[in-house]
């Protein structure tokens, strides 16, 4: 059970990661839960510097910029065999 | 005049001024601009200038990084926010932080392009350098007067801005977006070599010349109002638009799995729409004169080297965020400019000219302090503050006033006061919002006295003695605090 966070307040780009990630995992057929972090003092936690950033099992994996789908599934790939 | 008279003018005005700012402002200069701050915000690694914004850099680097920051990655509210909220809580502090936040819309590529297309170089300018030394002002006042509650701040850690090494942007990103630049220069530059005309060719098109007419009757205009007619070229132009807008929307928004065909009839269409925009065309009774401008030449060579750089030197994903970017700014901001300048055009029907010059036609102290207060309490979304100032303008708006409105007004909002004063609490926004009207009204005062022909020295003067002014003020206020610091560290080591 992965724990997959996209952090940013609510703009087109978190909608578009929210989506890719989901398809990612969809792909894969991994069991994940989704968190939407827009808070930005939680945000800021994470030591990014722009929005959308992708935190998988609390690792950030991207930030400032939406990942293709390809990529995801191999950082949710790499989660899964780490957990 | 009856009401159904009436309101149709209203429709017409909005309508006029759509047609009107499609065809003349939005191709040659929004177009490339757009692609300019996708390719900034996909292309450019943040690292190269947030790592000046740690703690440990001194001031001189800090706050000209922040106003750099401010005016290169900071395109859109993803960037501006966090990398505010960072810059405080993690970084250089309040200071860098309110440069940067002050900064931000003043001096992006889309605002300073769009300014210098529809109202001139002159105040685009003025934009740029007045706020870059008033952003560096307020943020090193802010710093002073709230230097207590900064020094909590220094007990995080900045491991966020700390050990970023400069990644350095790669050469092909960076010829790619010099080269976009150029071609936004060669779009509105108008300078002989670029606006002759070194060949004609005339098309046997019967016709052209009485659709031109028409338009001019749908879309009456009047030179002398500041306003401008859509030409035969112009209503072309919308219709290229038109369908670079539908094959965008099928080609960029699943650009995610992958490019398709439609990604490259929308780029196709691009670059037929700014080679067609480039060209000067001369509708007469025996058909359409076109011709081939310097601009065109310039123009088709900047189009045929990024073709080549995008493809053969850009990796995939660069091209993908790239593209991407450009695409999510065009869908952001574009859909809220039109429906804002077609408002614009209707307000425009209802204003009289008498009642902006009686408030602001001259460089008033009264005038500029009247521009400010309209920014601050009117909220546009991003760009539309320049078709509002453009109609200021032709109103009879003095170019003082305008300009402490255009510095007030995207720094100002409810919805960044907001979202600020999330972050650093109330009472530091409205000292914020303070200053910042203080420093546009000023803006504008200098400007106006500029335009007015003052001579450059004595504004120089006058702004030296000022600052000088607030330098000591600050300097005093900074040694009583830090006096105070020592004096009660002494005390809790006893």
């Amino acid at each position: 059970m992965l724990t997959i966070k996209v952090l940013g307040s609510g703009c087109a780009n978190c909608k578009k990661l929210e989506a890719i990630a989901k398809q990612a995992a969809g792909s894969l057929g991994v069991e994940a839960e989704f968190v939407k972090v827009t808070d930005y003092n939680e945000i800021m936690a994470y030591n990014i510097m722009s929005t959308p950033g992708l935190v998988i099992n609390e690792k950030v994996v991207s930030s400032g910029r939406i990942p293709n789908p390809d990529e995801v599934a191999g950082w949710l790939t790499e989660a899964m065999q780490a957990s | 005049m009856d009401l159904s008279t009436f309101l149709l003018n209203l429709l017409r005005g909005g309508l006029g001024n759509l047609a009107a700012y499609l065809a003349a402002h939005v191709l040659l200069c929004l177009v490339p601009a757009f692609y300019i701050a996708g390719a900034m915000t996909a292309l450019i690694p943040k690292e190269s200038v947030t790592r000046f914004l740690g703690r440990n850099t001194p001031k001189f680097i800090s706050y000209p990084a922040a106003a750099l920051a401010g005016s290169v990655l900071a395109v859109c509210s993803c960037t501006i926010v966090p990398l505010f909220a960072g810059i405080y809580k993690k970084g250089a502090g309040l200071g860098p932080a309110i440069t940067f936040l002050f900064f931000a819309p003043a001096a992006n590529i889309l605002a300073l392009v769009y300014t210098g297309g529809v109202i001139g170089a002159d105040l685009a300018f003025a934009r740029l350098f007045l706020s870059l030394v008033f952003g560096i002002g307020i943020g090193l006042i802010m710093a002073l007067i709230f230097s207590k509650s900064d020094l909590a701040h220094d007990k995080a850690t900045d491991e966020m801005f700390a050990g970023q090494r400069g990644k350095g942007m790669n050469r092909a990103a960076l010829g790619f977006l010099l080269i976009l630049v150029a071609l936004l220069l060669f779009g509105t530059l108008k300078i002989g070599l670029l606006t002759n005309s070194y060949g004609q060719v005339t098309l046997p098109i019967p016709g052209v010349d009485r659709f031109q007419d028409f338009l001019y009757t749908l879309v009456p205009y009047d030179a002398a109002k500041g306003e401008e007619g859509v030409t035969a070229q112009g209503a072309f132009l919308i219709g290229l638009l038109v369908l670079i807008g539908v094959s965008s929307w099928k080609g960029f928004e699943d650009i995610h799995n992958g490019f398709s065909r439609w990604t490259w009839i929308a780029l196709g269409l691009v670059g037929a729409t700014l080679l067609t925009a480039a060209l000067g065309m001369q509708p007469h009774a025996g058909g359409l004169d076109i011709l081939f401008t310097g601009k065109f030449f310039a123009v088709l060579l900047a189009l045929g080297v990024l073709a080549r750089l995008l493809r053969k030197r850009l990796s995939l994903d660069e091209q993908r965020d790239f593209l991407w970017e450009s695409w999510r700014f065009v869908k952001q901001i574009f859909p809220l400019l039109v429906v804002g300048v077609f408002f614009v055009g209707v307000i425009r029907v209802i204003i009289r000219p008498e009642w902006i010059e009686a408030l602001a036609g001259q460089n008033t102290l009264l005038g500029n302090l009247a521009g400010v207060v309209f920014g601050v309490f009117m909220y546009f979304p991003t760009l539309v503050e320049v078709p509002i100032a453009k109609m200021f303008l032709s109103l009879g708006m003095h170019r003082g006033p305008l300009l402490a409105y255009l510095m007030a007004d995207p720094e100002l909002s409810l919805q960044s006061i907001l979202i600020t004063s999330a972050i650093i609490g109330r009472l530091k926004v409205w000292v914020y919002v303070f200053w910042v009207a203080l420093f546009s009204t000023l803006a504008g005062l200098i400007y106006g006295a500029w335009v007015d022909g003052t001579s450059l020295g004595l504004i120089a003067l006058y702004l030296g003695l000022f600052l000088a002014l607030l330098g000591t003020v600050l300097w005093l206020v900074n040694r009583r605090n830090v006096s105070r610091a020592a004096v009660s560290e002494v005390v809790s080591q006893v």
